[in-house]
């Protein structure tokens, strides 16, 4: 049972990096450049109904399209407030820690 | 040029890596649909100016863009690097936007790069020049880039809304990385940091200090933050101060975390709200915050910290055909999308497993065998 949710965990990691059925990646790849193909022939003018729908149609990567290009996640908003309890959660990844675990 | 098959995107995500993978790939893109829908469309001026600095650095590379900045085309070059050269970022984004990128092209460049940028050295969106010398360049050399020729020299500090910082980056060569397989993320044995004040008075850098030292007090005595007052022309023209800080670990990795304060760009005021509290944040409360942030980087228990995974997993894609393995804590929606990005341009994957018991992930790939090709050849 450990093994087989093991393997689940990794699929879906992959899955949400690579997207679904990462299984035969191969496949999958070349069926991803056609349909995009596809999607950016040149048609200059679209409903917007429409555009909504095709991005409803692609999902997670939607959002992101024009998502802004920085590296940087550490934001002070969502910082919880270290308490007693977390320090010493934290203590044995210093050289200071309990070194026997 | 009409003949050149161009790769399509859409939108302005992953602006820096689409360019990099392209050139590092000499793969020629067509980006469209950029910004189409929202007040201010197309290209912004970070963005222009990066294409700009491309065109700096590189021989032969041709960017063509729209009239309204929707869709961009662009033909990559070689990269020639070379000396003196000088670069203004702007101040819509700080010159950390510009590091990233140009840290990886300058590698693969034909000639050493040295290169001045003007613009604004520390801000709260992206790494600050403090973290790349303590934090990004060390990650480089893992990857047996030589120390010798990088560097990254702070000559006035900028921060927003008026910029007004330089500093000088050098760049070696390399034929091509070495992969690397870093799996032991060690035990933090010290921290290192740097504070900085810009027009105004030094006792901010004291009031950071002794914030964030009271937080790593009760974990481990080696805590060491130095300050860099700054006044007269090498303040820049806006007031600010902020904080770096990086962990030192037993297996030598560097685990960063930093920000800036400083009053918000012009044109951001209108969509942030908290802005006036964030203009208003006292050093004591920053010094605080940026030690907890570092330790919630350190909690993670990856090789690098959340900012660098982007930047990691680059460069071990970009390594020899050899096989890298790595450890990094909880992938961040950077690291995700840089994962995409190579898949996209370099037809890689990486081995994603997730390591239950230190709630860490572990990512195996083989590298592409990039090599330099426009080295000389001597």
């Amino acid at each position: 049972l450990v093994e087989r949710t093991m393997s689940r965990q990794t699929l879906s990691l992959m899955q949400l990096v690579y997207g679904k059925s990462t299984v035969n990646s191969t496949d999958v790849k070349k069926e991803n450049d056609s349909s995009e193909g596809e999607e950016s022939e040149d048609e200059f003018f679209k409903p917007k109904e429409e555009v909504e729908k095709q991005k409803r149609r692609e999902g997670l990567d939607c959002g992101i399209v024009n998502s802004e290009d920085c590296s940087k996640t550490a934001k002070f908003a969502d910082l919880k407030c270290w308490k007693d309890k977390d320090f010493e959660h934290i203590r044995d990844r210093f050289v200071t820690g309990d070194w026997s675990k | 040029m009409g003949k050149t098959a161009y790769k399509r995107l859409k939108g302005s995500q992953s602006f820096r890596q689409r360019l990099v993978l392209a050139t590092l790939s000499s793969t020629p893109i067509l980006i469209e649909d950029i910004r189409t829908d929202e007040t201010w469309p197309g290209l912004q001026k970070h963005e222009v100016s990066l294409l700009r600095l491309l065109e700096k650095i590189s021989d032969d590379c041709v960017v063509e863009i729209n009239e309204t900045g929707t869709k961009l085309k662009y033909k990559p070059g070689i990269i020639m690097g070379g000396k003196h050269l000088s670069h203004d970022c702007g101040v819509s984004r700080s010159i950390g936007y510009f590091l990233e990128p140009l840290l990886l092209l300058g590698l693969f460049g034909k000639k050493p790069l040295t290169i001045r940028l003007k613009g604004i050295t520390n801000d709260p969106k992206d790494p600050s020049v403090d973290t790349f010398r303590s934090t990004t360049l060390p990650i480089l050399k893992r990857f047996g880039v030589p120390s010798e020729g990088l560097d990254l020299k702070i000559e006035s500090r900028g921060v927003p809304p008026n910029g007004g910082g330089e500093v000088v980056l050098a760049v070696p060569i390399v034929q091509s990385l070495t992969a690397v397989t870093w799996m032991d993320e060690g035990m933090v044995k010290r921290i290192r940091g740097v504070t900085f004040s810009a027009r105004v008075s030094s006792q901010f850098e004291n009031s950071m200090i002794h914030a964030a030292r009271g937080v790593f007090n009760r974990l481990l005595p080696d805590v060491h933050i130095f300050t860099d007052h700054k006044a007269g022309p090498q303040a820049g023209n806006s007031p600010g101060y902020g904080i770096s800080l990086v962990a030192e670990t037993t297996s030598g990795c560097f685990i960063s975390a930093d920000t800036a304060i400083s009053r918000a760009r012009a044109e951001e005021t209108s969509d942030f709200t908290d802005d006036e509290k964030k203009d208003l944040m006292p050093p004591e409360n920053i010094g605080q915050q940026i030690a907890f942030s570092l330790l919630e980087e350190i909690e993670q228990g990856g090789v690098v910290d959340s900012t660098h995974q982007g930047l990691l997993f680059l460069l071990c894609a970009l390594c020899p055909q050899d096989f890298s393995k790595i450890r990094v804590g909880k992938l961040s929606q950077h690291g995700i999308e840089t994962l995409r990005n190579i898949r996209e341009f370099l037809a890689l994957k990486f081995v994603i497993k997730p390591d239950p018991n230190t709630g860490t992930v572990i990512l195996k790939c083989i590298g592409s065998g990039l090599k330099n090709l426009s080295r000389k050849v001597s």
